[in-house]
């Protein structure tokens, strides 16, 4: 089985568009909306790419990033999805392998998920 | 004072000699009086010198004093430094620093450091070589907001002025002005903060907002022009959203954004090709040398471009050309950007970098915005060490420059 896309977003009308998305392209997506809930999700099955954004509730993307690397080191990459100012700077906080800055292009999305995980098969978007 | 003793030491000097030969024929008598006389003369110059000096000296003692009693009772604290030593210090200063006593301020640099742990406003701490004074001590009058602890424990933000005194000697002394703004900090601070929670708040749900809006698009192409539509504005207000963000930000993070060397031409061709897909009726052309190198933080440049962009599409409403040029120069890469549109009132120029000020606001030709961009864009211009200006004739357009020093290398 390909490993799936973990993402970790607290605003649920967001959350559920990236799902359905990533679903909709062929890949297997399992959800978070905080910190805490990504790293149980991660100690049940490591994902094959993180999309991570950052001011979460409970435990916010700063201190996920660091408790996973602390746990896992770089076993799977993480791709922070921020709002904030500078997008890149956050990115480089928690060395994250790439960034998107909210608002992002769905089609931005899809080239991240392309860019870390391999092609699924039986998309039909 | 001093011409009463000249003109009588001269009168003395002239005629007590022709005086005592016409008064006195005896030789032995005259020469015992001349002898006397001479005596008298110089008793009486010295009495005269004496009190001269006296005078002087009690005049300086009074302006001393009076100088003492000024710096003592000013407001600002003050501190004179001799070299890296801390020789002096005013009532206010040992106050402002919690210290019970002057003592406990005067000094060598070091320890002052040790005991008043200086940080710049972001928190970094300062050696001695990095405080006002050292900057002063090199020659260099300068102003900047420290932070200090003070002796009774207060974190408190003080804005320092250092000069060098003006000395003919080979001292090395330098002035230290400092007050308490503390309060002024911190509202501003408080504001900043609010302003960057605020932006990144709204901009969360304009992400949720475009991301549907694309969604529908792809699933109901019919429906693709109005949904395009919405993506516009949804990113129009992002970049709304994110002067404001800049404009806090970049008062919360002074320059610590990350400096990265980039290629600037290829940065405006990114702007102006994103700029083309909104397709505004404009024709957009780029004149470019070919890579220019230059360091910096890619994304603010990015925005200086997209402001001057934004603004010429804008104030031009009628469509036409819009010509961006990328020059580098022997140390500087410079950008321009000129439209054909409405230009600037020439009585609103001066103003136009002002923070909230715009340019063609309450005119039938105010297109809105929030007057920030063009103060954001001299702000991330400045802070990477170069400068921006403009042209323009109302009627017919304006041209908007930055100019940015280039890197010749890239950096190992």
């Amino acid at each position: 089985m390909t490993p799936g896309i973990l993402v970790v977003e607290d605003d649920l009308d967001l959350l559920g568009l990236i799902e359905m998305l990533l679903q909709e392209a062929g890949y297997r997506v399992r959800t978070a909306i905080h910190g805490l809930q990504a790293l149980e999700r991660v100690s049940d099955e490591m994902p094959g790419l993180i999309l991570l954004d950052m001011r979460m509730p409970v435990m916010n993307g700063w201190e996920f990033a660091r408790e996973f690397r602390t746990r896992y080191g770089r076993a799977c990459p993480i791709v922070v999805v921020t709002a904030a100012e500078n997008a890149r700077l956050r990115a480089r906080e928690v060395e994250a392998d790439a960034w998107l800055a909210k608002p992002f292009d769905l089609d931005d999305v899809l080239r991240m998920a392309a860019r870390f995980l391999p092609q699924p098969s039986g998309a039909h978007v | 004072m001093v011409i009463v003793y000249a003109v009588l030491g001269l009168l003395w000097i002239a005629f007590s000699d022709r005086l005592l030969e016409l008064l006195v024929h005896d030789a032995v008598l005259r020469d015992q009086l001349q002898t006397v006389k001479g005596g008298f003369f110089v008793l009486v110059t010295s009495a005269l010198l004496f009190e001269l000096v006296r005078r002087g000296q009690k005049r300086l003692l009074t302006f001393g004093t009076e100088i003492r009693a000024a710096v003592e009772s000013m407001v600002d604290g003050v501190l004179v430094i001799d070299a890296s030593e801390i020789v002096e210090a005013n009532r206010a200063a040992v106050e402002l620093l919690g210290a019970s006593g002057k003592q406990e301020v005067l000094g060598h640099l070091d320890t002052f450091v040790r005991r008043f742990q200086p940080r710049s406003t972001d928190g970094t701490p300062l050696a001695t070589s990095d405080l006002a004074a050292s900057a002063a001590l090199r020659g260099a009058r300068n102003t900047r907001n420290t932070m200090l602890r003070t002796l009774d424990g207060r974190d408190i933000v003080v804005n320092v002025s250092a000069a060098p005194i003006a000395s003919p000697g080979e001292t090395q002394l330098t002035i230290s002005v400092f007050r308490d703004v503390s309060h002024a900090h911190r509202l501003e601070t408080m504001r900043d903060e609010f302003l960057a929670t605020a932006a990144h708040e709204l901009k969360t749900p304009l992400a949720v907002v475009k991301a549907y809006a694309q969604l529908v698009q792809r699933r109901v192409p019919a429906e693709a022009p109005a949904l395009a539509v919405v993506q516009r504005q949804v990113d129009r207000m992002t970049r709304l959203v994110q002067h404001l963000l800049d404009a806090s930000r970049l008062r919360l993070d002074l320059g610590t954004g990350p400096r990265e060397r980039f290629d600037l031409s290829l940065l405006v061709s990114e702007v102006i090709d994103r700029l083309r897909e909104s397709d505004s009726g404009h024709q957009l052309t780029l004149l470019a040398p070919g890579p220019v190198s230059v360091q910096g933080d890619r994304d603010r440049i990015g925005r200086v471009v997209q402001t001057l962009l934004d603004n010429a599409v804008r104030f031009s409403p009628r469509g036409g050309p819009i010509e961006t040029e990328v020059i580098l120069d022997a140390d500087q890469a410079e950008v321009s950007v000129t439209d054909h549109g409405l230009g600037i009132p020439l009585d609103r120029q001066e103003r136009i970098f002002e923070r909230y000020y715009r340019a063609h606001a309450g005119t039938p030709e105010d297109y809105g915005g929030l007057g920030l961009s063009l103060d954001m864009s001299r702000e991330i211009v400045t802070r990477h060490g170069g400068r921006i200006w403009f042209e323009s004739t109302p009627g017919q357009g304006s041209t908007f420059h930055f100019a940015l020093p280039a890197g010749k290398e890239p950096e190992p």
